[in-house]
């Protein structure tokens, strides 16, 4: 596998952006608000792609850090009125934390534990906004970023604004985690992984490995939480619901689990899923019982066909795929 | 009063929490797998039942029926899904987690499912005797007929399931290949076929599960009910307490989690209905990770 250099990885990002600076002025309103949904994706299925793929640990609870992520900012900013770039490092800070205590636990744990263990913590967790006056119930919080900078011009939308943000944001982490995933830490992890033992020969630290590893995952977690409120501009229990985690997961396993560069096949797919089962119930003609269950049929059936028949992600599959090839050759 | 209250309260969820464990319990020592889509195969079984009950009139002749269809269900599922999983995804960095993610994405396709085809509202099994309680001494408790017979069906299952495995070559046959399946291949065992029966059982007692917690409460249920989702949490905790393998285990670690929420929801607060059942799950992971019945050998399947 080739590595780039450092300065020329981060001249791609660069450029990166500014192709999505010049594509989010020439469509409409519903992509630009698509383009935010899935600079959001982008964040939280490459914190599980960190931590699944390359801990090897298995989360179902990231739409709870999601949560935590998002309360923590929606009540820095309502009861503080904190600048609003502060309020997302809040929502990081508050999360890790979250997930340093779970990785604690997490630590001793592997696979259908953890697993089970992430999942009650998924369901139970959201149910915590209706005991707290000040988490606001059911209904929840508004949370509100404000207007765009009046620089930016008159016909400069608020999604427009969310879209900016939130792809910062996605550029700023996928960078930020592409760099520590090719360091010492990512080594560490995919030693952790792949044989626990040898790695502990080698001097590694597993189980403060696991944590840091959760620990950093839970962050950029939160960091999606907040960015999903500020696009929905509320932040409930009903925003975070079992399904998102499965999502989550579905994303993380399109991607491929392993490779942190498949990270927008899982983002788009989960954002065009919704579009893709309305034009099918359309076509189809069917009744209202089908089309509002289409999108999660499909994403169920997506992860298990996924796991089933490309386990480890198309990116790894075409990979391996050339590897062979190549060996092939050689011979 | 109020204590014997909280007691049979406990004991009669914690039945139902054990049913459940007991699910898990036979999926993992058949192949090794947490299945996370029980509460979907329970879910599943419950509209099975709730078909029947609407047809025939007759809870008791429903009953069987959803355990029928739960046990064909789930034993397909086995043939169909579990068996090609471990064919493909054996090998690489995903081959840990595949299992569960793949029985992951079954519960969703199951709850869309049955939402595609009996719709997101809610529908009603109604309890074949009263829920109203009992009243002893002119006070009336929370303990009712319905709670009474719920425990009296369940105390059957688990003894004719114990039958089974104690005193039957099938039983030998099921304990031989979950503890050596390739000894057990030798000795002419088929333990292909015993792992699908295994998860047969399991789709029966889930389906007992979910028939019961739903006419435990109040009878309603849809695809998104909140009740499955805490069923599936329950009895993965009740089977974790137990320690995975053992079926007595499991039993009892659905009587110790039932109870223990049910003196949390009583005397503590009402409202951590969601969250109690996690903290018990960690403080058990943190100071009795092999399980009340278990090996000692640390949680690391």
């Amino acid at each position: 596998m080739h590595k780039l250099k450092p300065r020329v990885h981060f001249a791609l990002f660069l450029i990166f952006g500014f192709i999505l600076f010049l594509a989010g002025n020439r469509v409409d309103e519903l992509r630009v608000y698509q383009g935010a949904s899935i600079a959001v994706f982008v964040i939280a299925i490459s914190s599980l792609i960190l931590l699944t793929g390359y801990s090897g640990q298995v989360s179902l609870g990231h739409g709870a850090l999601m949560a935590i992520g998002a309360y923590s900012a929606t009540l820095a900013r309502n009861e503080f009125q904190i600048p609003i770039i502060v309020t997302f490092f809040i929502a990081v800070l508050a999360a890790a934390v979250g997930g340093a205590l779970l990785g604690a636990a997490a630590a001793r744990l592997s696979g259908p534990y953890l697993a089970g263990t992430t999942l009650a913590l998924a369901i139970g967790l959201p149910s915590l906004a209706n005991q707290f006056s000040i988490l606001g119930g059911e209904q929840g919080l508004l949370f509100d970023v404000g207007f765009p900078p009046l620089g930016l011009g008159e016909d400069f939308t608020q999604y427009k604004w969310f879209f900016w943000i939130a792809a910062l944001a996605a550029l700023i982490s996928t960078w930020l985690l592409s760099n520590i995933l090719s360091s010492r830490y990512g080594r560490n992890w995919r030693a952790g992984r792949s044989n626990e033992v040898a790695a502990q020969i080698c001097g590694i630290n597993t189980g403060r490995s696991k944590i840091l590893a959760f620990t950093i995952s839970a962050g950029i977690a939160g960091l999606a939480g907040a960015l999903l409120s500020m696009t929905i501009g509320t932040v409930s229990p009903s925003a975070f619901p079992l399904a998102l985690s499965f999502a989550l997961l579905t994303g993380a396993v399109l991607s491929g689990v392993s490779t942190l560069s498949g990270v927008m096949i899982g983002a788009v797919t989960l954002v065009a899923i919704p579009e893709i089962a309305d034009v099918v119930a359309h076509r189809i003609g069917s009744s209202e019982n089908i089309t509002t269950n289409l999108p999660g049929f499909i994403v169920s059936a997506l992860l298990i066909v996924t796991v089933l028949f490309v386990p480890n992600g198309p990116v790894e599959q075409h990979r391996a795929r050339e590897a062979r090839k190549a060996a092939k050759k050689r011979l | 009063m109020q204590l014997l209250n909280t007691i049979l309260i406990g004991i009669t969820a914690g039945s139902i929490y054990s049913l459940m464990a007991i699910a898990f319990v036979l999926v993992w020592r058949s192949t090794r797998v947490i299945n996370f889509a029980q509460a979907g195969m329970a879910l599943l079984s419950t509209y099975f039942g709730y078909e029947a009950v609407t047809r025939i009139g007759s809870f008791w002749i429903a009953l069987p029926i959803a355990m029928l269809g739960g046990a064909i269900f789930s034993a397909l599922v086995e043939v169909i899904l579990m068996r090609v999983l471990v064919k493909h995804s054996s090998s690489g960095p995903i081959a840990a987690v595949a299992p569960i993610i793949a029985t992951l994405g079954l519960l969703g396709l199951i709850r869309s499912v049955i939402a595609m085809i009996w719709g997101g509202q809610d529908l009603r099994i109604l309890p074949p005797v009263s829920n109203n309680g009992f009243t002893v001494n002119g006070e009336v408790l929370v303990f009712s007929p319905l709670k009474l017979l719920i425990l009296i069906t369940t105390l059957i299952l688990m003894a004719l399931l114990t039958l089974l495995f104690q005193r039957t070559n099938l039983g030998l046959s099921f304990r031989a290949s979950a503890y050596a399946p390739e000894i057990a291949r030798l000795s002419g065992v088929r333990v292909d076929l015993i792992r699908t029966l295994g998860w047969a059982l399991a789709g029966a007692a889930g389906a007992v599960a979910g028939v019961f917690q739903t006419v435990n409460g109040n009878g309603n249920f849809s695809p998104d009910s909140i009740e499955f989702s805490l069923l599936l949490v329950s009895g993965f905790i009740a089977a974790v307490i137990g320690g995975l393998d053992s079926l007595l285990g499991a039993v009892i670690g659905g009587m110790f989690l039932g109870l223990t929420i049910s003196f949390i929801l009583m005397y503590v607060s009402s409202g951590l209905f969601f969250i109690a059942p996690f903290v018990v799950l960690l403080l058990v992971l943190f100071i009795r990770p092999q399980g009340i019945i278990g090996v000692k050998v640390g949680r690391r399947a």
